[in-house]
This record gives C-alpha cells, structure tokens and sequence, in this order.
C-alpha cells in the first residue's frame, strides 16, 4: 500500500529478541553467569550479551525500523536490509558467544571465532544504524524525540567499536598495549554507552512519542525534554573524553565519569518529572495496562539511577553494582520493552489483518486482540520477580535469586503467549475475527509486500 | 443534482463514515473529529478532508483508504477523491464528548 509504513520484518526481530529473553533468563535459572560466576567471567560475558545484543538489541532495532518512520514522517530508508541485518546479527551473536564458551572452557568452540562475530555484529549493526540513520537526516530538522534516537545510533556505533577491539583482544588474535588498556578499564564505558547511551537514550526518544499517542496528551517538547537531551549528550560527550583519556594516560583520572554521572541522574530526574507530567495531562482517562506497565519501568529507572549514585547502595549491589545494573536492565528497559510489546504487537497485527477490510467490514479493536487481565497477573509477577531478584542480589543470596528468576521467567513466558494470542487473534469474538478478505496473521514471519 | 441533494449525500457520507474506526481509540473517525470536511459536487464527485490523531501514523494510509471506500458505496456518490491533512493537527479537543 503506497505511503503505508509497516515494517515487514520487525514482527521477526520481536519474535527472535522474545527467545533470547527467555533463553538468557533461563541460564540465569539454571545458575550460569553472574551471581554464580564472576562479573567478568566468560560465563557472564555470555549471559550479558545474550540479553544485550538478543533480547534488548534485537527488540530496539525491531521497534526502531517500525517507529522512527513514525518519529519523522517519513519512509524508511534502505528498509530491504532488514532482513540482512537480522540474520548478520543473530550470527554474529551466536559466534559472540560461542567464544564466550570457548573461554569458559567448553570443548569444541574456539575464542578464534570472537573476531568473526565481532565483524558480523560491526557490519550488522552498522548497516541497521545506517539505514535509521539516512531516514533520520533526510527528514531534518528533526523532532526531538527523533533527536534523542540520533543520539541513541551514535552510542550504539561507539558501543559496538569498543566491543569489537574487546573481542580482538580476548580472542588473543591482537596484541596491543592500547586495546588492553581499553580492556582492563573500559568495560564499564562499554556498559554505559550500551545500557545507557544506545538503548536508554533511545528508549526515552521513543517514549516521548508513543506516550502521547497512546495517552492522548499534549506532543509539544518542553524545555525539560530538551534539557534531558542536552544532559544525555554531555554525558556521553563525558564517556568519550574519559576513553581519549585512557589513550594517554592509562592512570587517568575519572572525574568525567562521575560528571557524567551527575548528568544523568539530572536526565533522569527530569525525564520521570516529563512522564508524571504526560501522565496527569492525559485526555484518556482509561489507563491501559501497557500504560502501567510503562510506569513500573520508569520507577524502575529512578530507582537504578538514585541508588547507583549513592556509595553506600553501590558497594551493598555487589560485584560491579551488580544488583543496580539488574535493576536497570529488567526493572527499566526489558520491563519497557515488555509493555511496549504489549501494545505494539496487537497494533501491528491490528493492521496487518484488519487494515485492509476497514470501511468495509466491522473490526475489532486492538484492545479486543488482548486480555488485560490475564496479562495484568503477568506483569505484577514480573515486576515481583525483579524486585525480589534485585533484593536477593543485595542480600548475597544466589539460591533465592535463582527462585527470583524461575518466578520471572515464568511471567516472561505467560507474557510471550499473550503475545502469540494476540497474533493469532484468538482473543478477537468469532463473528469479527476473520471478516472476509482478512489475510491470516503469521506468527513471527514478515507480512507479504502487498501489505507494506 | 440539486444543492439539497447534495447536503443529503454529504450526510449520508457522514453517517457511512460512522463505521470506521480509530483501531486505538475504539471510537468511529466521525466522532473523533478526524473528519474536516465532506462536500459533494454535481454529479456525485465526493471530496472528503481528513486527519489522523498523529503525523506518520503507521494507520494513516489504511484509515483514508477505508474512507474512500466508504464513500464509493454511499448511494450519489460517482467518484469519492480523499485528502489527509495535518492543517490543523487533531487534538482531542475536537473529540464529539
């Protein structure tokens, strides 16, 4: 459909970013990785990367291929790369992985095949960066939400650079003073590039925007969103000083990233007034569950952020801030993926089916291809399980952490059949189910071209 | 046709318009306001302006073909031309209460 803008393969992306959910919190269940290992033990190397680059990479630009068209009005550029993207990064992840393995000792696998996967994740999501990127520039000047989206790419390319000189060096195929240097004292500048710089800066450009579409509240920016993206982009700015630094001087000081620090719990603060705000100045007055769900996120965000601040809450989080960084990465951006999910997969599948029909036949609603209440016992699980996850982490307590887990996991999947519900319409009354001339939804395969 | 003619088509168009809805909001398009304008020529030429409740709106080119369907079977009607506009952009305050 000519000027439609639905993205073919973004159902693929949720669907693959869905299983590495699952199957990272699995390996958490079954006691691999952090807590059970060191924060730097190939083990966890694995497990992080599973969540980071399967889950939480693949969701973002899943969502991104769908949503920065939306952001800018505009078409997406060089969307028949998709696909390629897709499979360059499950490859290069697997790969990633399997040298994680290898380092941890299985047999086998080689740490050899850590450049490899480093090279198809390099190009993967350069490509993916490039392609949102040139949509981006060729609808200048953009909106701020689309701005803080910008900003989100840049970190993900610096993300992505740091990691591959990482895998370089472990996989002992490059011997550098400067690489090691990097290894030994940027592991944590990768971090914040990642979880903060690439997927929490894109988060909340997105968020700007679907929340008011989905509240019904006022779009304009205000001077608090702005300063919110001009925090975000010091702090960052911070990161990239504190890594020239490190070129020179491997003693160098971290006054930038406690600075940087300092910018982002302001972004923060400010960012969660902006949501209350949207919040209070909604005009539809029933809050779906995706709304909820939302907001558990954003005190998830608040929370990570004023406790990782705090001295005395990052020593108590263990090896690395390790219960923060949960927090923040099940709490805020998989508990945000997960409702954002929740809206976006019966939205598309809402068009996919129904689109074609409408005007001429009766349709449901997206809320009809849902049931919040089944999903409402969902979500209260999972923000329990995290909660108490995070709690057993700060208490040094790996047996009730894996209980945690096994409860989350369990939400996690009683979640992705809601999902699977919702595509195949089984929620949607009989007599408005399938009105005639509605194409049968698949479940995680792109729609036909006809219906782009 | 005559004038009065064309007022009855114009509001047998509205009423047709009724049964599409804004897939996120649950309500018909008439009600929401997302309906500008509807005339009608001599000679059943329908001209319908409409919006979206946002800019790029992965729904936008689906709702204004079901419109221009709608507005094809509406007895009158020859020829049925929509266009989308975001001259003004919707707000909810244009939501029938």
């Amino acid at each position: 459909m000519p000027g439609a803008t639905l993205s073919r393969w973004t159902m693929s992306y949720f669907a693959a970013a869905c299983l590495f959910l699952v199957i990272g919190e699995g390996m958490m269940v079954i006691g691999y990785g952090y807590p059970f290992a060191g924060v730097d033990a190939p083990e966890t190397l694995a497990l992080v990367h599973v969540l980071a680059i399967g889950w939480l990479g693949l969701l973002m630009v899943g969502a991104l291929l769908q949503f920065v068209p939306v952001l800018v009005a505009a078409p997406l550029r060089g969307g028949r790369l998709a696909l390629p993207v897709l499979l360059l990064l499950v490859g290069g992840l697997l790969l990633l992985v399997g040298g994680f393995g290898a380092l941890a000792g299985v047999g086998g696998l080689s740490p050899g095949v850590l450049p490899l996967g480093a090279l198809l994740l390099v190009t993967g999501f350069g490509l993916a960066a490039a392609m949102l990127a040139a949509t981006l520039f060729a609808a200048r000047p953009l909106p701020l939400p689309a701005r803080f989206v910008g900003l989100g790419l840049l970190a993900l390319v610096a993300t992505v650079l740091i990691g591959a000189a990482f895998a370089l060096a472990l996989s002992g195929a490059v011997a550098s003073d400067l690489i090691t240097t990097l290894l030994i004292h940027g592991v944590p500048l990768h971090a914040a590039f990642g979880l903060g710089g690439w997927l929490t800066l894109t988060a909340v450009g997105v968020s700007y925007r679907l929340l008011p579409m989905f509240m019904l509240a006022p779009e304009e920016a205000r001077g608090t969103s702005r300063v919110v993206w001009w925090a975000g982009s010091a702090a960052l700015t911070l990161v990239v000083v504190r890594i020239a630094w490190l070129v020179f001087d491997a003693s160098a000081t971290e006054e930038p990233l406690a600075l940087a620090g300092l910018l982002a719990a302001v972004a923060t603060i400010l960012y969660c007034a902006d949501v209350v705000r949207l919040f209070r100045e909604r005009r539809r007055k029933a809050v779906e569950l995706n709304i909820r769900a939302s907001y558990a996120a954003f005190a998830a965000l608040l929370l990570s952020v004023v406790m990782f601040l705090i001295p005395g809450a990052r020593a108590a989080a263990g090896e690395g801030a390790g219960a923060i960084v949960y927090l923040f990465v099940f709490g805020w951006l998989t508990g945000l993926g997960l409702a954002q999910l929740y809206k976006i997969v019966p939205f598309l599948t809402w068009l996919e089916c129904y689109g074609c029909v409408l005007g001429r036949a009766a349709v449901p609603r997206v809320q009809d291809l849902v049931r919040e209440g089944h999903s409402s016992l969902w979500f209260c699980l999972y923000y329990g399980a995290v909660a108490a996850a995070t709690g057993s982490l700060f208490a040094g307590s790996p047996l009730w952490f894996r209980a945690a887990l096994l409860l989350q996991l369990i939400a996690t999947l009683g979640l992705a059949a809601e999902l699977v519900r919702a595509r195949m319409l089984s929620s949607v009354a009989e007599p408005l189910r399938f009105p005639v001339g509605t194409p049968r939804p698949h479940l995680f395969l792109p729609i036909s071209r006809q219906q782009e | 046709m005559s004038e009065a003619t064309n007022e009855t088509v114009c509001g047998a168009i509205r009423d047709a318009l009724r049964m599409i809805i804004d897939p996120e909001l649950g309500r018909n398009i008439v009600d929401l306001g997302l309906i500008y304008d509807v005339s009608v020529e001599d000679g059943g030429i329908a001209h319908v302006t409409m919006t979206t409740t946002t800019r790029g709106c992965p729904a936008s080119e689906y709702l204004k073909e079901a419109v221009r369907n709608c507005v094809w079977y509406v007895p009158g009607v020859e020829y049925a031309e929509v266009r989308l506009t975001y001259e003004p952009a919707w707000t909810p305050e244009m939501m029938a209460s």
